[in-house]
């Protein structure tokens, strides 16, 4: 029995093997497993290949993880598009249409796998359901045979979605898929591939979510009031799922005009007293930075989502990358420092985004959340938000006596000084792009200009010893260590649970919190190491050299980064471990 | 609105002009339109009657859009070009809040222009004033985009070679509600004009003809423009007629009329109430917060 199983699958646009990933995802959260299901497709917009790769376990899920399980290839061209993204290895269970009429032994792969299966897929849909299109039906009834996966769970999900298409499609869906269990019963595996059955638990309590929804859920719980936002791959779910809630919630979305009438328009929101955000991926960061360093010269909270994809420019919008860091940190002109945070993963991106709000509001500032098109659109089963753990922070807001003579700028040893609204009686005040003197009125006096900078960059210091933004694990003692942010934090976790497993002494940093520095904790976590590796996926490796910006690193402080879209796996991770523990 | 110290209510107080001055000292040149174009805000704020605090004074970046700062209003003097999406994000916030936008003619239709006729089509309850003086005044007298053909500016040596926008025309062909010009020279006729603008349910334009003293045309001035003024009502322009008033809007730059090019006698619904009636709509399918995700069945 396996505790874990990747399956990868790829065909054309018409073969419906998106669709079965989706069945089988949907099937396995309802049976109580964890699982992460990540979609590929070509850069057509309709059509054409596509692909999913499928991880599931007994355990709470990672990352979508590296070489495949099991590889269902419907047609060889369209699979081996994909490449990197669809690893076969040695071991990997090749399962491939007859009708491509390629020998077992002769299929195109580099790596000759153990078990090479080929199966008459479409024949055996025609027979069963009189539609070749029944294929996916007969690929589910396989993997349900073959790897124990959630048959019955299947079955509803295939009820479920014929309903409507008459009793003849559904029945002929139904043998489709009993044609692929038959087959399975009747060519066994020597070895027993089956998934154990999931943890025993309150299975019906699990999510099955992607991060763009739960961004968007998680704005709503913080408190979020207004949304203002523009389409864009691969954000636009963020605006999308807020489009359907907020106004629920007593709030409103605006699809704007272009991405800075969306940002404007949210710090609009924010002067007006409500918590706003905007969401974007890349270009869209890049013309909204005006607007951004308005919201931190005029202190107003903002929470700007930014989905990586690979850039520059449109680059490649449904491939993720990590490499807008440097934009997200200092892509505003004059001297300014914006918090940074950062999911990990689909689970923590409810709880990252309303922390995302809490540090916009107590510090009057804006915050860029980094998600990345692979946390933002890969389908994830997570249990349930605990939100009873979760907090939430307003603005500091002027009390009766504040009001007497208010003064919105006031310099004091937060530097947080409250924050009135228009509707708020003497609270009136000019809100500006413009350098202001306490009370707001313009000024071009450099002293003034010096204390206002020391206020706007001050007050976020208490940011930094936020140990509560950090994930450390493993030995504190170790002389290797890995240090890893975002959708990449999840495979650098796993390698390091491996290398452990493996008698290797490491731990591992990950910070939630990327921007700005926290200069102590990074120096905590250096302390014993003689070798630290910053594992991310960008070309330059950003966080590393962001790092070393404020902070003296151990001697080999090296960054294994790799372009978007090239996957980073958690074996190759611990074998640049292994390389290093026996140097 | 419920949830804070905003009160939408009409208050049954009397302000008067000088309730809506701030202590700030103009930045202005002497002599500048700008001056009067100030003066008719407040008095036509006294005559609305809502108090200082319940109203949000927008502009993006110029001369111009230093205005709010002199009013006792909530000011926002933002970004070049963008006062008219976050003034569009204040009323989504706070639909009972008055909002006024103000910018100059290179804010508005040079940098900001693709933010008008969404604006427009939006249709916030929303007044728009650009304080139209042909020039860059702030960055000292380069070309804009309603300067005349062959205006010499010190980034036009040879004459500009590229025809104006015309504000009225642009304004009137998305669709405005309610569109009108004024000058500082008639002060009378401008704060009417102004009060009409907010008064008016929906998106409202109000181009005024302020002169720039220091860069403008000298021959072009606050008294100059006083005696070339036309009034719309002077000639029985009417109106409600759309047409006619593209028309008359069409003489942009060479005739200078005054008054309301257009009123749309009846006024659709505005974005704001829109919004109002879905939040209400859709209030019963709110969730409790902690269960806002769950695994559909």
């Amino acid at each position: 029995m396996l505790n874990d199983l990747i399956i990868g699958m790829a065909g054309s646009g018409g073969d419906g093997i998106v669709s079965a990933g989706e069945s089988l995802i949907n099937a396995s959260a309802k049976e109580g497993y964890f699982a992460i299901l990540t979609k590929s497709f070509g850069s057509q917009i309709r059509g054409g290949e596509s692909s999913c790769r499928l991880r599931v376990s007994t355990l709470p899920v990672l990352n979508p993880g590296g070489t495949l399980d099991v590889a269902v290839v419907l047609n060889w061209e369209d699979f081996l598009r994909f490449g990197g993204e669809l690893p076969v290895g040695p071991e990997t269970i090749v399962i491939y249409e007859a009708k491509t009429k390629v020998a077992p032994d002769a299929v195109p792969l580099k790596v000759k796998p153990a078990t090479i299966l080929c199966v008459p897929l479409e024949e055996m849909a025609i027979k069963a359901a009189g539609t070749e299109l029944a294929k996916n039906n007969v690929v589910l009834g396989l993997l349900a045979g073959w790897f124990g996966l959630a048959q019955k769970a299947i079955i509803e999900g295939i009820h479920k979605k014929f309903a409507k298409k008459g009793a003849d499609v559904l029945a002929g869906n139904d043998r489709a898929f009993a044609a692929g269990l038959e087959y399975a019963a009747q060519n066994p595996f020597a070895q027993d591939k089956r998934l154990s059955p999931p943890a025993p638990g309150k299975h019906a309590s699990k999510v099955l979510t992607d991060g763009n929804e739960m961004i968007g859920a998680g704005a709503i719980f913080a408190g979020c009031k207004f949304f203002g936002g523009y389409p864009i791959t691969p954000a636009s779910e963020i605006m999308q799922y807020l489009q359907k809630e907020l106004y629920k919630y007593g709030g409103s979305v605006l699809q704007a005009e272009d991405e800075i009438a969306g940002v404007a328009a949210a710090v609009g929101a924010s002067f007006a007293g409500k918590k706003a955000m905007t969401a974007t991926s890349g270009p869209g960061l890049s013309l909204k930075t005006e607007v951004l360093g308005l919201s931190s010269l005029a202190e107003l909270p903002l929470v700007c989502v930014n989905v990586q994809r690979g850039g520059p420019s449109t680059g490649m919008p449904t491939k993720p990358e990590q490499a807008d860091l440097f934009a997200a940190a200092f892509s505003s002109h004059g001297d300014t420092v914006r918090p940074i945070l950062a999911p990990i993963g689909v689970a923590d991106c409810f709880e990252v985004t309303v922390e995302a709000f809490n540090i916009a509001e107590q510090y009057q500032t804006p915050v860029i959340v980094l998600s990345d098109q692979e946390i933002a659109q890969r389908k994830e089963i997570v249990d349930p938000v605990d939100t009873s753990k979760l907090k939430l922070v307003d603005r500091l807001r002027p009390n009766a006596q504040e009001l007497e003579n208010y003064t919105r700028f006031k310099l004091n040893d937060t530097g947080i000084s409250p924050l009135s609204h228009p509707g708020m009686k003497g609270g009136a005040y000019l809100a500006a792009g413009i350098e202001h003197n306490e009370k707001g009125s313009p000024t071009a006096s450099g002293e003034m200009h010096a204390r206002m900078n020391d206020k706007r960059l001050n007050k976020l210091n208490p940011l930094k010893k936020r140990q509560d933004l950090f994930i450390i694990e493993g030995d504190a003692d170790a002389t290797i260590g890995l240090i890893a942010w975002g959708s990449i934090a999840g495979v650098a976790l796993e390698a390091v649970r491996i290398a452990r497993a493996a008698g290797i002494k490491i731990k591992v940093l990950v910070p939630k919190l990327v921007y700005p520095v926290a200069e102590d904790i990074y120096r905590d976590f250096f302390a014993s190491l003689q070798h630290c590796i910053v594992v991310e996926q960008s070309h330059q490796g950003q966080l590393h050299k962001i790092i070393r910006m404020w902070v003296d690193t151990p001697k080999n402080f090296t960054a294994f980064a790799k372009s978007g879209a090239n996957p980073i796996t958690p074996e190759e991770v611990v074998q640049k471990i292994r390389a290093l523990a026996t140097a | 609105m419920s949830d804070d110290a905003t009160c939408s209510c009409p208050t049954p107080d009397t302000y008067a002009a000088k309730d809506f001055r701030s202590t700030l000292k103009p930045i202005w040149c002497p002599g500048c339109g700008d001056f009067g174009v100030v003066s008719a805000v407040y008095r036509a704020l006294a005559n609305i009657g809502r108090p200082p605090h319940e109203i949000a004074f927008i502009s993006g970046i110029g001369c111009s859009s230093r205005i709010p700062g002199y009013t006792t209003a909530y000011g926002f003097n933002t970004v070049h070009g963008r006062a008219l999406p976050i003034a569009q994000g204040i009323k989504m916030a706070s639909p009972d809040l008055l909002v006024l936008a103000a910018g100059g003619d290179g804010d508005g239709f040079s940098i900001g222009g693709g933010h008008v006729p969404h604006a427009i089509r939006r249709n916030l309850d929303i007044t728009y004033l650009v304080m139209d003086n042909q020039i860059y005044g702030l960055t000292k007298g380069q070309l804009s985009p309603t300067s005349a053909r062959g205006t010499k500016t010190p980034s036009s040596l040879y004459g500009s070679i590229e025809d104006p926008v015309n504000p009225l025309l642009y304004v009137l062909a998305y669709g405005a509600g309610f569109v009108a010009q004024g000058i500082p020279g008639d002060m009378d006729g401008l704060a009417k004009l102004i009060e009409e603008a907010i008064r008016y349910p929906g998106f409202a334009f109000v181009n005024i003809q302020s002169p720039c003293i220091t860069f403008g045309d000298p021959e072009n001035q606050v008294k100059a423009q006083k005696a070339k003024m036309k009034k719309l009502t002077d000639l029985g322009h009417d109106s409600t007629n759309r047409l006619r008033a593209m028309d008359l809007a069409s003489a942009y730059g060479t005739e200078l009329y005054t008054g309301v090019f257009y009123r749309n006698p009846n006024p659709p619904e505005t974005y704001d109430a829109r919004i109002k009636q879905m939040q209400h709509d859709l209030a019963p399918q709110a969730k409790p917060l902690d269960q806002l995700l769950t695994l559909a069945t």
